[in-house]
């Protein structure tokens, strides 16, 4: 009966080529069946741009439309002219890449993406051909975030070669992308990344809320779309972590995490982060779980030497020099007993001469940011350590804050942290020790506080989950690592069955080969 | 508005930091106190402050002043030496606290007060007495070591810890001593030798509560008076003499160093008699012996029998120096004040001490020999 029906009414589902992104709610306008009226709408769009270049063909019948700037020639000979010149089909609308439409609203669209469009006088309809030209760099290693072991790839500016990586990484059905568009005249492509069935739906929803709710102009970077959607603005510390690594990305999305990427852009942003995610770098899986450990807890470290040693010193040879030990008096009091100005000044004043050398550093060329390098951190460092401006101890305080602070593996934590040495250095010079206890209250009151997409900041410590403490201080075996953790909200909480089964199973063989005269027996029992 | 107040708010709040700042820089440092008996029963302090000069390169160079002055109590002096100084006293950093023998015969708890009263104190300092001179001299002494007075005395007496001559008790752990009834202390004395030029530990003085006797255990016999107390350094060598075979005087002694003892003290009280005994358990090695000859039978059992007679006798010696000079070293006040309060209601300890009878017993068990027989 219904094939009857389907043969006479000619009742098939037609299939609709997909969107890449959601269709936007603009207007749609039917192109007219006179070429010069359309062709004038095009131009009239795109309020008679120089780029736009309109090829006549057939007499003045037809037109060919592309944005030279935007479409590659090759491509467009290749995909239009060549198979009509082999006489592959006898029109441009038989070609089979070519997608079909009679908006002249969608036209406009496709053209900004490098398409061309083909129309022809008489035709209600309008061709399309991806025609457009990309130069991408190769993915390269991301210069912040090298690995000695692993694999040395990183995110590139095009996105479909970013998720390319990620797909050839994570090679599953359920890893979901979806598309947006933001930013009104940008019209930046945005996508979602996540791993359907491990990522939390409620999460993965909210993240889209957030990411539509976005009515801005301009999209021109991930760290942007991050200030429209994390949850607390007025924090020192990143709430989405920032990741050029592809294989960074896969394994958060496998943590059941979400990852936020942009077109133009080689960073990624995955939600929801933790703290201790900044300090977890993918070198550490790499290693030997012992010296993963130890490095991981090196970094940890650093966070409370890049936070408090000057303020610490500082309290130290302005309230309570009776903590220094004997031995030390001497040479203490020797190095700064001649300096003029009080600890405080000196301190401030050399962390600042660090962020100097460092900022003048990185925007300059690499034979000069080496000569800033070396002018700043020896010869000022010295001489200013000899003309009596700040003393010796002071500088090898402030060179170990700061070498502490490049430890984190994460860039804008590290910002983070030298951003919050000043606070403490003030509250260290005015109120003592008690001034850095208050300061390291609220920093760990603001920690605990904090929330990114609905999970604590400061997870797994606060709340504590001891379970989840096997990939923060220390780094176990990756085998006992069963389950995913907490903070990320995943729907299948178990990341891994038991993987070491073998170790049992040469046990069981051995204690089976260590009495064959009761397996024999009980063979010929059965076979009787 | 709102905001202005609060930035006042702030602000005040860390001025008031500023109050209580105490600039390292802007300090002297005392590294050494002394204090001595002034002729008209005022007090005399001396004190070394170092001050270091910064240098480019290595240590700077370092010159030492040495302020004295006669006042009225401690910090009275304390200020008029505050006159004589650029910046700042400081005493926090003190090492060691030298007392005048003709001060520490009086009462030296005035002298201290005010260190066990201020917060900022270094409690963990030395307290010595000089023997036969006054802190003045030492702290003004121009030594043959190129260290300063402070490291100095402060290693001597360190020194004399480790080799089981002192207790290497600072002022924290005196101060209960110095404050309870029924127990004494002793302090490491110091002499000037060689025309000023060199320090001596000169054994350890003894103290009845709060103030010197003038008695002391001598230098020779203060590592068995340390023994007795159960106190045992790094190292506790013993040389006794234990043969007399009328040879090379050499050939008499033995050195032994003492590997672990157990003392134990029992107090007993007798119808109202009290009465100690003390037995000190020793495993020791023989770390000299000129006679050699180890291997011989019966040889080794002979000297650790010889041993603990000569340990008993010098015990008994030093047992009944302490009875002498009235300071209850061990605490035996302490423990019949615990365990039999009722007699220590009824007698006077300083008066009964000297009178009760104290019996010493060591026992010497040889366990090594070192690597010859």
């Amino acid at each position: 009966m219904g094939i009857f029906t389907r043969i006479f009414r000619n009742n098939r589902d037609k299939l609709a080529d997909r969107h890449m992104s959601e269709p936007s709610g603009e207007k749609e306008v039917q192109c007219s069946r006179r070429l010069s009226e359309n062709v004038e709408y095009i131009l009239g769009a795109f309020h008679q741009t120089n780029d736009l270049k309109i090829r006549v063909l057939k007499k003045g019948e037809a037109a060919l439309l592309y944005f030279e700037s935007l479409a590659e020639h090759e491509k467009i000979h290749e995909k239009i002219f060549a198979p009509l010149e082999m006489g592959h089909a006898d029109d441009v609308f038989q070609l089979p890449n070519a997608k079909k439409t009679s908006d002249l609203e969608e036209a406009v669209r496709t053209l900004l993406r490098g398409h061309a469009i083909y129309m022809e006088e008489g035709k209600k309809e309008i061709s399309q051909f991806s025609v457009t030209s990309s130069f991408g760099r190769t993915p390269e290693e991301p210069q912040n975030e090298k690995v000695v072991r692993g694999a040395h790839d990183g995110f590139v500016e095009n996105m479909m070669t970013n998720i390319n990586l990620i797909r050839k990484r994570v090679e599953h059905r359920d890893l979901t992308i979806k598309y947006f568009k933001l930013g009104k005249k940008t019209n930046t492509n945005v996508s979602v990344i996540y791993m359907d069935g491990i990522a939390d739906p409620t999460l993965v929803q909210e993240i889209e809320t957030r990411l539509h709710s976005i009515d801005s102009d301009m999209i021109h970077s991930p760290g942007h779309v991050e200030e429209f959607i994390e949850d607390q603005s007025n924090s020192p510390f990143p709430q989405m972590l920032n990741t050029e690594r592809p294989d960074r990305v896969a394994a958060n999305l496998v943590e059941g995490r979400v990852a936020i990427m942009s077109e133009g852009s080689p960073t990624t942003l995955i939600a929801p982060a933790t703290f201790f995610m900044f300090y977890q770098a993918p070198d550490d899986y790499n290693m030997r779980w012992f010296t993963g450990t130890f490095v991981r807890l090196i970094r940890l470290f650093s966070f409370i030497i890049a936070v408090g040693l000057p303020a610490f010193y500082i309290a130290v040879v302005s309230f309570h020099f009776e903590v220094i030990p004997d031995e030390l008096i001497i040479p203490v009091k020797a190095s700064i007993n001649e300096i003029a100005y009080p600890p405080i000044i000196e301190g401030l004043v050399m962390v600042i001469i660090i962020e100097l050398i460092r900022e003048a550093g990185i925007r300059l060329p690499a034979p000069i940011g080496q000569t800033i390098g070396i002018v700043g951190g020896l010869v000022i460092g010295d001489a200013v350590v000899r003309a009596g401006l700040v003393s010796n101890i002071m500088v090898i305080v402030v060179a170990l804050t700061a070498i502490a602070s490049f430890v984190v593996p994460s860039n804008e934590l590290s910002t983070a942290l030298r951003l919050l040495t000043f606070p403490l250095i003030v509250l260290a010079g005015t109120l003592g020790f008690i001034g850095i206890v208050f300061g390291m209250l609220i920093i760990l009151t603001h920690l605990t506080r904090l929330h990114s997409f609905g999970v604590p900041y400061f997870a797994p410590l606060a709340p504590l989950s001891l379970v989840d403490l096997k990939d923060t201080f220390v780094r176990l075996p990756m085998f006992m690592m069963k389950l995913r953790p907490k903070d990320a909200h995943a729907l299948k909480p178990v990341a891994l069955d038991p993987s070491r089964e073998w170790k049992n199973r040469d046990g069981q063989n051995q204690s089976k080969q260590g009495s064959p005269g009761e397996k024999t027996s009980s063979t010929k029992d059965t076979k009787q | 508005m709102k905001v202005c107040f609060f930035i006042c708010m702030v602000c005040t709040l860390f001025l008031t930091g500023c109050w209580d700042e105490k600039q390292f820089k802007n300090v002297k440092l005392v590294l050494s106190l002394g204090f001595d008996q002034g002729e008209e029963g005022e007090i005399i302090q001396t004190v070394s402050i170092p001050t270091v000069n910064r240098a480019s390169e290595g240590p700077g160079s370092e010159s030492l002043q040495i302020v004295s002055t006669s006042a009225n109590t401690p910090l009275h002096a304390r200020d008029k030496i505050d006159q004589m100084i650029s910046e700042t006293y400081d005493p926090s950093k003190v090492k060691v606290v030298l007392l005048g023998e003709d001060l520490a015969k009086k009462n030296i708890y005035p002298i201290l007060d005010d260190m066990y009263r201020s917060p900022r104190s270094n409690l963990n300092a030395y307290l010595a007495v000089v023997e036969e001179g006054t802190a003045k001299e030492v702290i003004s002494m121009n030594h043959s070591g190129a260290t300063r007075i402070s490291n100095y005395i402060g290693g001597l007496l360190e020194a004399a810890v480790s080799s089981t001559h002192a207790t290497g008790e600072n002022l924290q752990l005196l101060c209960a001593e110095l404050l309870e009834p029924g127990i004494d202390f002793s302090v490491p004395l110091l002499k000037i030798e060689d025309d000023g030029s060199l320090l001596t530990f000169n054994g350890m003085g003894l103290f009845h509560e709060k103030a010197y006797t003038g008695e002391k255990i001598g230098a020779e016999q203060t590592t068995m008076y340390m023994l007795l107390q159960g106190v045992k350094g790094r190292v506790a060598r013993l040389t006794e003499k234990i043969d007399d075979n009328g040879k090379d005087e050499i050939l008499d002694y033995v050195t032994v160093s003492v590997a672990e003892n157990d003392r134990k003290m029992k107090v007993e009280n007798k119808d109202g008699e009290i009465a100690a005994t003390i037995h000190l358990d020793m495993s020791v090695k023989i770390a000299e012996y000129p006679s050699d000859h180890l291997y011989v039978k019966g040889r080794i059992e002979e000297i650790s029998k010889k041993l603990s007679e000569r340990l008993t006798e010098e015990s008994v010696d030093i047992i009944a120096q302490l009875q002498e000079a009235n300071s209850d070293v061990f605490g035996i006040g302490r423990r019949v004040k615990a365990y039999h309060p009722e007699v220590w209601k009824e007698i006077d300890w300083s008066e009964t001490y000297p009178e009760i009878s104290i019996t010493p017993t060591v026992e010497v068990e040889i366990i090594q020999h070192g690597i010859i027989n």
